[in-house]
């Protein structure tokens, strides 16, 4: 800086050396000393002008002027340090939102997986000619092959998850081992952490794989407490050493982020279906392959109907971003709120513009003032812009920390399984680069119109007048006016999501399932299939365990099966009496319980009987039904003695399912049970049938335990009991049934408390847009307000005023974000809160809500008109 | 004002004031105003330079390092920043004279009327 300070200081002596010679030259000529300075002057011109553009030849100064104007910005923002925090205010929450969803809709919905071209990966769905639902469809391996024969797929994999017990520990521990096809992890694409992945020599010719395993990040750190050493070692699963090859990094989750991978014997006699996913040879589009696939579907469809669709099929390859990325309610509230949140930002963006815009028309004197002393027009822009972008910049970086403390506040409020486990929602650097672009934007935006406005002011009038004849045009300002009412609008309409948000939790909360969760544990127990080969020994097995449980001091009943508990099981389709239901769709839910499983579980006998020890035991052919089951019978008809029948008992099941052969589908129904809400809470109660556990012996089953005291304090016990029972026996993660209803719970209470969360942003947002232009307009009316006083006007009418400028725009944004809300309650329902309507009460409160903050918003400004002095107001000059 | 300029007077092309400036300096050192002074006398006053925007057009050549400036007396024992041409300003010179001459022949060939032929 001294070089040019120095360099200045030259240029400033030699001009003036320029005018004394000529004023000297002048002089000589004949003029009075006076007369000849002067017309030295008027001949070099603007001095100012002159040295400025000399100075600018040297290139720095575009620096040393930014550096002026940031010292000049910095000067005013601390002069107005109400306009500064109110439009800080405002960014901070506007960008700042906008950054913290961007955050989890880029982990969520962008970019939710570690794996190579995500995007590229496609799934099979097989619809028949009226199948609006797309279903993922499986194939056996024998089918897999032969689509891997296709023309149109470059690689094609599969993926079965299967229970696995781990034993050699001190506790036998059942997982879900997912099952991979040899090119699996190489369809994938990610690195191993250490060792190696799956290869397709893993698997040998015949189909019989290497007894290798894959872990997952999470079970070597559990397991080997994160041992490189573990590459070598044997874990016995299922009663076979598997050698460790190498562990995934810890954001990989192929289906599992707890468990291991395995190779999957390719036993094409095997008619279990597996989930085939594919990846189309580079340059053949996804219809191609969708007909090449159906034709091998139809070919299929005639060897094994009963696995496709009835009628003309249809092949759809689904892309398996789109189907797993985030659960369908997920998406679409992220999808709204990202909208919403959008507004937000530019709402923002308006509010600061129209505070900026109050500003600069009180500052209208100082601009025509230094336009007058010859700053150029474009010098003058370029300040105020660069006012704007500092505003804006120092607003992101407010916004960056509000961000990073509201994602972590939403990573919280996510319910686990509603997102992919392997989404990373953080702000990262795509996030901060959308934000710096958001902010510097924001600032040419809302910076740009009040610049160009006051750079052209008609100088004589704005310095005659003192600033209060600018009074904008009518067009200005009603836009501006406009642009407030499409404010409360917004916030009326994110109010009102959040409304119907929290009732649709609230009725949740309030949604009795039918049964008593209060102390009750439920766990998994899976017996080593190898052991426990035969229908007679799982069912004994079985029988022994619960009795023992239900001996132990402290426990009131115990049930065990499969399904119901509370919800799950089976569908199958049925017939009354041998008569099918006039509907092919129409199915019952298929429980299979323990004698005393009602009691356990807390449901009402309604009528008849529930099941005897003998009728467990000797594998009697009844059933309960719950009371939507009882009305499959025609209105005064009893159906207790009655027959039913189950297509599921029909045909056997495959392994590691066992039925005893020769079974019959025929049941009499021997009660009646409440109806609990076996589809979810939040859904209506299906038509349930329950059966006795040992008529269908699958490996894994649950067993729910009634406790008198704290349900979680008898688990050591019973995981001692089932040890004595047989040390191979695994129990699973227990849960308590409050945990279970806790769950579904979760995905209302994140909507609830994001968009209460969204509404109230909102509304703060729309409270400083209502202050800033009641501001600027009052602040305009200053001279107005105070002929009014002058000619008897009361405080009271004043404040009448300005009050009611803020009813006529409050007002009007409230009707139609009201009738907004309606019309999108209509469009949105059935995505996101089902079972939720509006109603008197909550659309009262909305009302009150955004009334309440609109008078305290216009409070202010109002205040400020109503105690004007009207000799001040008259002479105002700021 | 000096963006005013009257009807008979020409605004100068920037490059036609640095050219005129070189020129000015090829006869040897001078000051601002005498630079000024030249340019207007030479230009017999009809293309007259508000000698304002004379400075800017010397700090542009200076940092082009066609000219250099140093500290001096004026002819009536004033201190001044007298200008000098430099090698390069020189050679500059040379290239954009004849330039310009090109160009100005180019100009009179199109501006003096055709010989009609064959009358």
């Amino acid at each position: 800086m001294t070089w040019w300070k120095r360099h200045s200081d030259q240029l400033e002596d030699e001009i003036q050396t320029h005018i004394d010679i000529e004023t000297q030259e002048n002089i000589e000529a004949g003029m009075s000393p006076e007369e000849a300075r002067h017309a030295a002057l008027r001949k070099f011109g603007n001095v100012l002008v002159a040295k400025d553009k000399s100075r600018d030849i040297w290139g720095w100064v575009w620096l040393e002027r930014l550096w002026q104007d940031v010292r000049y910005a910095l000067r005013g923002f601390r002069k107005s340090p109400g306009f500064t925090a109110v439009a800080l205010l405002s960014l901070m929450l506007g960008i700042g939102a906008s950054i913290a969803l961007f955050s989890v809709v880029y982990g969520v919905l962008i970019a939710p997986y570690p794996y190579a071209k995500p995007n590229e990966i496609w799934a099979p769905a097989v619809l028949g000619p009226n199948d609006p639902v797309r279903f993922w469809h499986q194939y056996p391996l024998s089918e897999m092959v032969e689509i891997e024969k296709l023309p149109a797929f470059a690689d094609v994999m599969a993926t079965i998850p299967k229970s696995v017990v781990l034993t050699g520990g001190t506790n036998p521990e059942g997982f879900y081992g997912v099952y991979l096809t040899g090119g699996a992890f190489n369809f994938i694409g990610v690195k191993p952490l250490i060792g190696r992945t799956i290869q397709p020599f893993d698997i040998h010719p015949g189909g019989e794989p290497d007894a290798v395993v894959v872990l997952t990040y999470q079970f070597w750190q559990r397991f080997f407490s994160g041992d490189v050493h573990a590459i070598g070692k044997k874990i016995t699963l299922n009663d076979v050493p598997y050698t460790v090859i190498g562990v995934m990094p810890p954001r990989f989750g192929w289906w599992t982020n707890e468990a291991f991978w395995l190779p999957l014997p390719m036993n094409l006699a095997d008619d279990t279906p597996v989930n085939v996913i594919m990846r189309l040879r580079p340059g053949i589009t996804k219809e191609v392959a969708e007909q090449q696939l159906n034709q091998l579907n139809v070919r299929l469809a005639a060897e094994h109907p009963q696995q496709f669709p009835k009628g003309q099929l249809r092949t759809v390859l689904l892309n398996y971003m789109d189907i797993t990325s985030a659960s369908g309610e997920m998406s679409s509230s992220l999808h709204l709120l990202f909208a919403a949140v959008g507004l937000l930002l530019l709402i923002a963006c308006v509010n600061v513009a129209n505070l900026q815009l109050a500003r600069t028309t009180t500052r209208a004197r100082e601009i025509a003032m230094r336009l007058a002393i010859g700053a150029g027009r474009g010098r003058l822009v370029r300040q105020l812009l660069t006012e704007s972008v500092m505003l804006s910049v120092l607003g992101g970086v407010l916004g960056v920390l509000f961000a990073v403390a509201a994602t972590r506040i939403i990573v919280l409020l996510i319910p686990p399984d509603y997102v992919p486990n392997e989404s990373r929602i953080t702000v990262n650097g795509y996030v901060l680069l959308f934000s710096l672009t958001v902010s510097m934007l924001t600032g040419i935006l809302f910076g740009l119109a009040p610049a160009l406005r006051s750079s052209r002011p008609d100088l004589v009038e704005t310095l005659k007048d003192g600033g209060n004849g600018a009074t904008g045009s009518g067009r200005a300002q009603a836009m501006r006016s406009w642009l407030v009412v499409a404010e409360i609008s917004l916030s009326v309409l994110l109010l009102a999501g959040a409304s119907l948000a929290i009732r649709s939790f609230a009725q949740l909360m309030h949604t009795d399932p039918g049964f008593q969760p209060e102390r009750v544990l439920r766990m998994g127990i899976t017996l080593p299939p190898k052991q426990y080969t035969t229908f007679e020994q799982r069912n004994l097995f079985d029988q022994n365990l619960l009795e023992i449980i239900m001996s132990i001091p402290g426990v009131q009943a115990a049930a065990i099966g499969n399904g119901g508990m509370p919800y799950s099981g089976w569908e199958s389709s049925y017939s009354l009496e041998g008569r099918k239901p006039l509907s092919d769709d129409q199915k019952l839910v298929v429980s299979l319980v323990s004698s005393k499983y009602s009691q356990t579980m807390g449901i009402p006998l309604k009528r008849g009987r529930e099941f005897t020890e003998a009728e467990i035991e000797n594998v009697a052919h009844v059933a309960l039904i719950n009371e939507s089951a009882a009305r499959l019978w025609p209105a005064g008809v009893d159906p207790i003695g009655r027959h039913l029948q189950l297509d599921v008992l029909e045909k056997p099941l495959k392994p590691p399912v066992l039925m005893p052969s020769g079974n019959n589908s025929d049941l009499v129904i021997v009660g009646v049970i409440g109806d609990t809400k076996n589809g979810g809470l939040a859904d209506a109660t299906r038509p349930a049938v329950y059966l006795p556990y040992t008529m269908i012996a699958p490996p894994d089953r649950q067993i729910a335990v009634r406790t008198a005291g704290q349900p979680l304090a008898i688990l050591n016990v019973v995981r001692e009991k089932v040890r004595e029972l047989d040390k191979d026996t695994a129990l699973g993660r227990p849960v308590t049934l409050d945990e279970v209803l806790g769950e579904e719970a979760q995905q209302p209470r994140f909507n609830m408390a994001l968009f209460s969360g969204f509404a109230v942003l909102g509304l703060t947002l729309a409270a400083i847009g209502i202050y800033s232009v009641i501001s600027y307009n009052v602040t305009q009316r200053v001279h107005e307000i105070g002929v009014r006083m002058a000619l008897g006007a009361k405080r009271s009418d004043i404040l009448r005023l300005v009050l009611l400028m803020v009813a006529r725009v409050a007002g009007l944004g409230l009707v139609i974000g009201l009738c907004g809300s309606i019309l999108l309650e209509r469009i949105v329902r059935f995505q996101i809160f089902a079972k939720t309507s509006f109603d008197f009460v909550s659309l009262a409160a909305v009302v009150l809500a955004l009334s309440a903050v609109a008078l305290l918003a216009g409070w202010m400004p109002a205040f400020r008109a109503g105690n004007l002095d009207p000799v001040t107001a008259l002479r105002h000059e700021t | 004002m000096t963006t005013r300029a009257s009807d008979d007077q020409l605004e100068l092309l920037q490059g036609t004031l640095d050219l005129l400036i070189l020129q000015t300096l090829a006869f040897g050192h001078a000051h601002g105003h005498a630079i000024a002074k030249s340019i207007e006398r030479r230009s017999e006053e009809v293309l007259q330079v508000g000698h304002g925007s004379l400075y800017p057009a010397l700090q542009r050549l200076m940092k082009h390092g066609l000219i250099a400036a140093e500290d001096g007396i004026s002819e009536n024992n004033r201190k001044a920043r007298f200008y000098r041409l430099t090698v390069k300003g020189r050679k500059k010179l040379f290239h954009e004279t004849s330039r310009w001459q090109r160009f100005s022949d180019a100009i009179a060939r199109i501006l003096t009327p055709p010989v009609q032929e064959g009358e």
